[in-house]
């Protein structure tokens, strides 16, 4: 073997050293940099890329659209993303009529009513669910309005609940933002952006 | 939880109920960074023979081939059993594993040791002990948060694991440090075992204290220190690393088990006023056993002065770290060369000295990869417990990694000369079998946690 040989296969290997660096990082990008946003395919006018690239790197709590690209790119709901409402506050568990609460033993699915995939179920286990922009949450919501860490699903005794984490354009549940962890009556929409879901049986 | 209906990608959304089955994407890209893994693990033994002896000899890349057939076992198991566990922790440790077999071949070869007597060999064999118990961990424990009930009993493993070095007849002391235990013809490091069973019992412990840890205090100079009372499981710790430090004259071991605990109770309380605390502590303890204890002191003065003829020459002196630094200098930006340089010169340049050794053979380039795949792997440990669901499972991966960051540390940062010199093994590369045993469990504990917390989303919209 030449001395001229051996350099090369020296630098092959510390080349592939590093391709096997690079190959890893490359995957876990999404990790890094979050997901994608989705592009909503209603007006894509001038306001809503640099609201949607202000959403992707800042995270939760900061990344509150400007109200003109809200209003160009919204979805057509009565309450359309807002900054927070302080005065607004809802009182939770009052509806005495109505549907029952969700609990582990009535609710087996988690169905998308609106929204890009709209009509998409998944099934509950007895986990509770995250939702939001970061990609480990269990629902992944790519849109302008979720923040990265926007609400979560737990279980209290065997009911499910509903908890804002102080998310930017917060959480609706059947119209009423909540601010407090709110028990979830089966088939009621609840809102994040541009998504509903219900639980259903 | 196994069955995850993803709605893929259709841009118009068709009505009704779709449920896609998703092939393992996970395991999948696994499965080629083993792939390519086992090739750059082959072609590093390759290249020491080329380098070192000028030819190949395949029959030791065979040896190689029945470790390469263990992990994919791994593998296998993780596909059957944790189907969404973490695709990057299994190949960066088989990678550092393999790294690690070639460049103790290639110090046998220059110490002209074969068979039983060789390094290598052994080493190889107690990779493939240590990747077996870890998919034993995968297969048993199918649920993290079992550990948890087993808080105290992992106490006093810890607590066994430690004191078994001390007793009269199966404790043995290696250069100076009492921390092996000698049966037949293995010897064994129980406190590299017991970093784990510390890890569980202080994941458990400050899950059921951390509020009485963290809520009241007085608060001075704006940060809020704990009670006197609520001090006595740092000081317990503390005085419990001092006595390593005395009694088994290991000050790396201390440091190591001192900084997992003054981290856990930071993760877990959030109070920087631990960690001012727990630095404090040590600080002093370390500076009054230098000024107590001869050796203590010998180490600080070998790392402050260690370029003074004095001490080269002196026995114990700091001849080892300068010929580290010496084999580091000659490696240069790119190294002499796999199987071209003189690592041997430096004693214990299989073990201790396994970083200088790399360095001088495979450059700054190379000693900067290995770097990155440790950083790489204890940033994906650092991400599982920050995805984590529950606050035992959240601890423990930070525990548990933290072990691993913190070793590479104290002893990459002893042989370059950051910190001084103490001995502690390098993960996954150095020999010896019980660090190569602890290190595997961990990536099995954290494999674990990783499929419980599941990386991926159940629906992406």
């Amino acid at each position: 073997m030449s001395e001229l040989t051996l350099l090369i296969l020296q630098l092959a290997f510390l080349a592939l050293l590093w391709v096997f660096i690079f190959i890893v990082v490359y995957a876990m990008r999404s990790d890094l940099f979050g997901q994608r946003v989705r592009k909503l395919k209603e007006p894509a006018t001038a306001g809503a890329p640099a609201a949607a690239a202000a959403g992707q790197t800042a995270p939760t709590g900061q990344a509150a659209p400007t109200p003109a690209a809200a209003a160009q790119a919204g979805p057509p709901a009565p309450s359309a993303p807002a900054p927070k409402v302080p005065t607004f506050i809802p009182a939770p568990g009052t509806e005495l009529s109505g549907p029952p609460r969700a609990t582990l033993a009535n609710a087996s699915r988690l169905v998308i009513t609106s929204g890009a995939k709209s009509g998409s179920e998944i099934p509950l286990g007895s986990e509770p669910l995250t939702i939001g922009r970061s990609s480990d949450s269990s629902v992944v919501i790519r849109d302008d309005y979720t923040s990265t860490h926007h609400a979560r699903l737990m279980i209290w005794g065997d009911e499910w609940v509903v908890q804002d984490l102080d998310s930017t354009n917060g959480t609706f549940l059947d119209g009423v933002r909540v601010t407090t962890p709110t028990h979830v009556p089966l088939n009621t929409p609840i809102r994040i952006g541009a998504t509903s879901f219900e639980l259903r049986r | 939880m196994t069955t995850a209906p993803v709605a893929t990608a259709p841009e118009t959304p068709p009505k009704g109920i779709r449920r896609i089955r998703v092939p393992q994407k996970l395991r999948n890209l696994e499965l080629f960074l083993l792939l390519f893994v086992c090739g750059v693990n082959a072609l590093s033994v390759v290249l020491v023979q080329l380098g070192a002896l000028g030819v190949a000899d395949f029959t030791v890349v065979t040896i190689g081939a029945g470790l390469a057939v263990l992990v994919l076992g791994l593998h296998v198991a993780l596909r059957i059993v944790a189907t969404n566990a973490d695709p990057f922790i299994l190949p960066i440790a088989a990678l550092l594993n393999g790294l690690g077999i070639a460049m103790i071949y290639r110090i046998d070869i220059a110490e002209n040791l074969t068979g039983w007597e060789s390094t290598a060999l052994r080493q190889v064999v107690w990779s493939g002990i240590a990747i077996a118990l870890a998919i034993a961990v995968i297969l048993v424990i199918r649920n993290h948060r079992v550990l948890q009930r087993y808080t105290y009993i992992a106490m006093l493993v810890a607590a066994v694991l430690l004191l078994l070095p001390m007793l009269p007849v199966i404790g043995q002391e290696i250069y100076g440090a009492r921390v092996w235990i000698h049966i037949g013809a293995f010897s064994f490091q129980p406190g590299e075992v017991a970093k784990i069973a510390l890890a569980v019992f202080f994941a458990g412990y400050l899950v059921s204290r951390r509020d009485s840890l963290s809520m009241v205090g007085r608060k001075v100079l704006g940060m809020r220190f704990p009670r006197a009372r609520d001090l006595g499981p740092i000081l317990v710790l503390w005085a419990l690393s001092m006595a390593i430090i005395i009694f088994q004259r290991d000050l790396g071991t201390a440091l190591l088990y001192f900084g997992l605990f003054v981290v856990m109770i930071y993760v877990a309380t959030g109070r920087a006023s631990w960690v001012v605390l727990g630095v404090g502590l040590f600080l002093v303890g370390a500076v009054i056993a230098g000024q107590v204890l001869v050796y203590v002191n010998d180490r600080f003065t070998n790392w402050l002065d260690a370029f003074n003829p004095e001490h080269y020459d002196a026995v114990g002196g700091s001849y080892q770290l300068v010929q580290g630094l010496f084999g580091l200098a000659n490696g240069g930006l790119i190294g002499t060369g796999l199987g071209r340089g003189r690592p041997d010169i430096t004693p214990l340049a299989q073990s201790d000295y396994i970083f200088a050794s790399l360095g001088e053979e495979l450059g700054l380039a190379g000693v900067f990869a290995v770097l990155a795949l440790y950083l790489l792997f204890i940033s994906r440990g650092f991400r599982i417990s920050f995805a984590g669901q529950d606050d035992f499972g959240r601890l423990l991966g930070v525990g548990l990694s933290f072990t691993v960051a913190l070793q590479c540390f104290i002893v990459i940062g002893g042989v370059t000369r950051v910190i001084p010199l103490t001995g502690l093994t390098t993960p996954f590369m150095a020999a010896g079998g019980s660090s190569l045993v602890a290190n595997w469990i961990i990536v099995a504990l954290l494999l674990r946690l990783s499929d419980t917390v599941r990386n991926q989303p159940r629906l992406v919209i």
